[in-house]
């Protein structure tokens, strides 16, 4: 298991198009993947659950995969964060 | 470009355009060759340019009083310079008619004259109606048309995806059924319209069963002829990376005959029911058509819940919290 904090660096936080970036990505690998933000705890997977997260900008996330990919997995979203998901 | 023979014309609508034959069967061999009509008031009094002898003449009863108020030998010169063109058909309306001189002239030219007791304005809506439609442009696909609560879906994906099957489903759920495995879709008005390929009812493949009459099986109720199509449904294995579409935030296009219609790719795989997915696309479609959208709606509170907790960690700084 790979556990990872990151901040959400793109102004408008992790709204729907992010969201689904974030979960189209993170469904290519193979490994479980889950964020927790503030005792929260949502399957990455979902694009129902990373979106009831709300996360906003500059919140802090627990990024956590767990399967044979999963530093794939955690380099691939976290490129997604750093680029802000293209965003400002 | 298609034609019409203009004999087989004259069989098929001599009762809904009140047609009379006015010159010889020989000259019913001619053909229509576009959809196009044309009211040769100009040729008349003269002036051929431009003229457009490849359409269907329409004469009115403006042209014959205008040709009755010539001189007679300026009237039958005006006529035979008419008839030198090729054309294919010239219909007068309101029952009127030439002179016996100038049918005579119209056998010996090899020109169809056809007489209708319609109006002029009623001819010419319903005869271009007729033609526009068939002429329209259309192909046919390998696909399955349904009627789903009011919506035109075609169901496209590879033989053997469980299109039939998802039909069946549709229509024992109460929706109703087009035509299964070939669709042909036209173009009329800037609107696609779905019809079945063949006029042999409304069968089906079921795999395992073999051929299935949707009519006599489910009744009159659940078939229809033709439908307008709002959009498609393409069936598909699922595939571990497909770029499936997760909220609906943008759409996806495909075009037919020019126009684009919204398409949906769909994952297949045991255990989910297609066809409960259809309607509910439809009905989704339904909402969008009614100003709702649901993926919208969903995006818009997410970014205000979003905005609200940006003030309030905003404000925490400034206070200088720390954490919260």
């Amino acid at each position: 298991m790979l556990k990872k904090t990151i901040t959400v660096t793109n102004k408008l936080g992790l709204h729907a198009r992010p969201s689904a970036m974030l979960v189209k990505a993170a469904t290519k690998f193979r490994s479980d993947f889950f964020i927790e933000k503030d005792g929260m705890r949502v399957n990455g997977k979902s694009i129902m659950g990373v979106m009831m997260l709300a996360a906003e900008y500059q919140a802090q996330l627990d990024l956590i995969a767990d399967g044979v990919d999963e530093n794939y997995l955690l380099d691939e979203v976290e490129a997604l964060f750093s680029s802000k998901f293209g965003e400002e | 470009m298609k034609e019409i023979l203009i004999k087989d014309f004259f069989e098929a609508k001599k009762k809904d355009f009140a047609l009379s034959m006015i010159t010889e069967p020989k000259t019913m061999e001619n053909k229509i060759v576009s959809p196009q009509l044309n009211r040769p008031g100009l040729a008349l009094a003269g002036y051929f340019e431009r003229f457009s002898s490849d359409r269907l003449q329409i004469v009115g009863e403006t042209e014959i009083s205008y040709l009755q108020s010539l001189k007679e030998n300026v009237y039958y010169e005006r006529m035979r310079e008419l008839f030198t063109n090729a054309i294919p058909l010239i219909i007068i309306t309101k029952g009127l008619s030439f002179t016996t001189k100038i049918e005579q002239l119209a056998n010996d030219s090899n020109i169809a004259i056809l007489s209708s007791r319609l109006s002029t304005v009623n001819l010419i809506r319903n005869l271009s109606k007729y033609l526009n439609d068939y002429y329209a442009p259309e192909k046919t696909i390998h696909a399955t048309l349904v009627d789903v609560f009011g919506l035109g879906i075609i169901l496209t994906g590879k033989s053997g995806i469980g299109k039939s099957e998802c039909a069946l489903d549709l229509v024992s759920r109460g929706n109703s059924l087009i035509s299964d495995d070939a669709v042909t879709i036209r173009l009329i008005d800037d609107v696609l319209v779905g019809q079945p390929s063949r006029d042999f009812g409304h069968f089906m493949e079921i795999r395992g069963v073999g051929l299935v009459n949707v009519e006599k099986m489910f009744g009159i109720q659940r078939i229809r002829q033709h439908k307008e199509i709002d959009m498609q449904i393409e069936l598909m294995p699922w595939q571990e990376n497909m770029d499936y579409e997760r909220i609906g935030l943008t759409s996806n296009y495909v075009e037919h005959l020019g126009i684009h219609i919204p398409i949906i790719y769909l994952p297949v795989s045991p255990g989910k029911s297609v066809s409960v997915i259809v309607e509910v696309a439809a009905m989704n479609m339904i909402l969008k058509k009614f100003g709702y959208d649901a993926a919208e709606d969903y995006a818009k509170k997410l970014q205000e819940e979003i905005k609200r907790k940006t003030r309030m960690r905003n404000a925490i700084t400034e206070q200088g919290i720390e954490s919260f």
